[in-house]
């Protein structure tokens, strides 16, 4: 790294957009640089800055890598994707967008089920009448497993899902989820229901600092700097 | 990560020929199931509890697969491929590898690649003398391999299944708390909740509609609830019927009138699940429980201790050993009689071998009936090293 410090910026969708506003308003503009097909620029204002970037799913493993200082990307991949979240990085800022829920929906029909608890009698009803497990589908395996050991939920089993998690269980392929929602209007259209007790986790962007890379005076210094110019 | 997957490999390879021979003589075929399993099975069948450190992947064609982390499934498979009608006993052992991650970090006593040496029984009709058989071969094999000083533990799923069929309570409670029986913390808070009469909230459209459904035939119910979903535009989906939707409708109609569970039924099965202690004196303590509870425990109770009884007339001595109702609550599969053979001391006790019956696995991977089946497996690192600590 030439740069005295290194900030990972999502590469696109609405999280770069959301990001690119948040660090124009702070004055410190993200400015591309160079040859623009490498992904990197630097901060306007702030010399010594290289940002660099990078899917937010790619950001939660170059700040567990200590290969970035910085890195701007959603909770609920940090949760979902590290083992061991405090000692990996350092939440430093809440960033007010990319708000989403985790949360655990059910076939609104099922009228008999309203929490957790719920969710396990149903598993054991559903193993005896159809010799399997509940499926569940989502992309939040770690976050869905840790959420329903602590509701003492077990007779279920996850599948992968990569995309429109909230069809599968009208297409047949699960029997509920574990996914992501701002408003529930989705979740509604798919005759889905959040359980009572079924929120996961309240997600958004924040800025984060790898614990895994070496901080010296000039590092911490542009962070302080970052930090001031974002207060709100 | 270790560069070699074992450590210690000739004096673990010596040790694997002799487990093997001692399994082959006592009329043991080996077997070297597939180490790539279809992952399906297992997480149909042991949970997500398992898969969590189970290595899950897929492969070019789509196909989800794993790295098999225990045996006992692999040779169940292995067993229905070669006697698909499952009509006739076979005894196989194996030795090899099984894989699971291990989320604190590797040690030498937990390695993410480990070997098992083992035996499965299957369609063996006579229970109590392949149980009997089992825990006798395990301990001769592990004795065999030098290892002198070690504990047995036995539980027994079973003679739980005994007691909540010997006490009267509801039939929808007795598949609950048989359910629960496998997350022990919930259990507990589900038979506080029953024993205290607290009823389900009584709120809402949902439950006004369970309580119209009250005594109704579940024809008649099962109409009720389809018109109530249609007229509330809840299109039925998720792979659960109308009529399990509204057998549980008819559980909570059931639970709104219901009296609290009786105080001394809770009790007893409270004091039946503390009973731990010597397999002798913990097999009278639980008959003394259910004498006091006017309950008649009978064939359950009476082949556990014959069980006891002809492994100490073989010459194990069980004075030293442990019966505990709650030993065994961890692998879902298990329907009978569990042991475990433990070095170390007591706190920092080392699992050097472990296994028990299970004789509703094989249904649920396609048998077409019921299969006997008890199996045991040696973790063979643990072993050495036991034998190495001079235990």
């Amino acid at each position: 790294m030439a740069a005295d410090l290194s900030i990972a910026v999502p590469s696109k969708g609405r999280l770069k957009d959301e990001a690119s506003e948040l660090f124009e308003r702070a004055g410190i503009g993200l400015r591309k640089s160079g040859h623009e097909r490498f992904y990197r620029g630097a901060l306007d204002g702030l010399d010594g800055v290289e940002v660099v970037y990078f899917s937010a799913a790619e950001i939660v493993h170059q700040l567990k890598a200590g290969r970035v200082h910085l890195g701007v990307t959603g909770e609920d991949l940090i949760r979902e994707t590290l083992g061991d979240v405090d000692g990996s990085v350092e939440f430093l800022r809440p960033l007010g967008f990319g708000r989403a829920d985790v949360v655990v929906a059910v076939p609104d029909c099922w009228i008999d089920v309203d929490s957790m608890a719920d969710l396990e009698d149903v598993a054991a009803q559903f193993a005896r009448a159809h010799g399997r497990r509940l499926r569940v589908a989502t992309k939040y395996m770690n976050l869905t497993r840790r959420f329903f050991a602590g509701h003492g939920v077990t007779g279920y089993r996850i599948v992968e899902s990569a995309g429109a998690t909230e069809a599968t269980p009208a297409a047949g392929t699960a029997e509920l989820i574990v996914d992501i929602t701002t408003t529930g209007t989705t979740l509604r259209a798919n005759h889905l229901k959040v359980l009572e007790d079924g929120l996961i986790l309240k997600s958004q962007a924040h800025l984060f600092a790898s614990r895994a890379t070496s901080w010296d005076i000039s590092a911490i210094k542009l962070r302080d700097a970052i930090l001031t110019r974002l207060k709100p | 990560m270790a560069a070699e997957s074992a450590l210690k490999f000739e004096a673990l390879e010596a040790q694997a020929t002799a487990l093997l021979e001692i399994f082959r003589r006592a009329g043991y075929e080996q077997v070297a199931p597939s180490i790539i399993q279809p992952a399906d099975i297992f997480l149909d069948q042991i949970g997500e509890s398992i898969r969590s450190r189970t290595y899950v992947f897929t492969d070019l064609a789509g196909d989800e697969l794993c790295l098999r982390p225990d045996l006992t499934v692999p040779v169940s498979r292995l067993y229905l491929e070669r006697h698909p009608s499952a009509d006739r006993p076979a005894r196989y052992c194996y030795n090899g590898p099984a894989f699971r991650f291990q989320p604190d970090r590797r040690n030498q006593a937990h390695p993410r690649e480990f070997r098992q040496a083992g035996i499965e029984c299957f369609g063996e009709m006579d229970r109590e003398g392949a149980d009997v058989e089992i825990v006798l071969l395990a301990v001769e094999a592990v004795r065999s391999a030098g290892l002198k000083k070690f504990r047995l533990r036995f539980g027994d799923i079973a003679l739980f299944y005994a007691l909540l069929d010997a006490l009267s309570l509801p039939e929808r409670w007795r598949l609950k708390l048989s359910h629960y029986f496998w997350r022990p913390p919930v259990f507990h808070a589900l038979l506080a909740r029953l024993a205290s009469g607290e009823r389900p909230n009584g709120d809402g459209p949902v439950m006004a509609l369970a309580d119209r459904l009250a005594g109704l035939p579940s024809e008649r119910a099962e109409e009720l609830v389809g018109a109530y979903l249609e007229g509330n535009d809840l299109p039925l989906s998720g792979n659960r019927s109308l009529s399990e939707i509204t057998a549980r409708l008819l559980d909570h109609a059931a639970d709104l009138r219901a009296d609290p569970l009786p105080r001394e039924v809770a009790t007893v099965i409270d004091y039946y699940l503390a009973v731990s202690g010597p397999p002798q004196e913990a097999a009278n303590r639980v008959a003394m429980i259910a004498k006091g509870a006017g309950i008649d425990l009978g064939p359950a109770l009476y082949a556990l201790v014959r069980r006891f009884e002809r492994l100490e007339a073989s010459g194990i001595d069980l004075s030293a050993g442990t019966f505990a109702t709650e030993f065994g609550r961890d692998l879902e599969y298990y329907s009978g009689l569990v042991f475990q053979i433990e070095a170390g001391g007591e706190r920092d006790a080392d699992q050097i071998a472990g296994g028990g019956r299970y004789d509703g696995l094989l249904c649920h991977i396609g048998a077409p009936r019921e299969v006997p089946a008890i199996g045991s497996a040696i973790h063979t690192e643990r072993l050495l090293a036991a034998v190495e600590r001079g235990s």
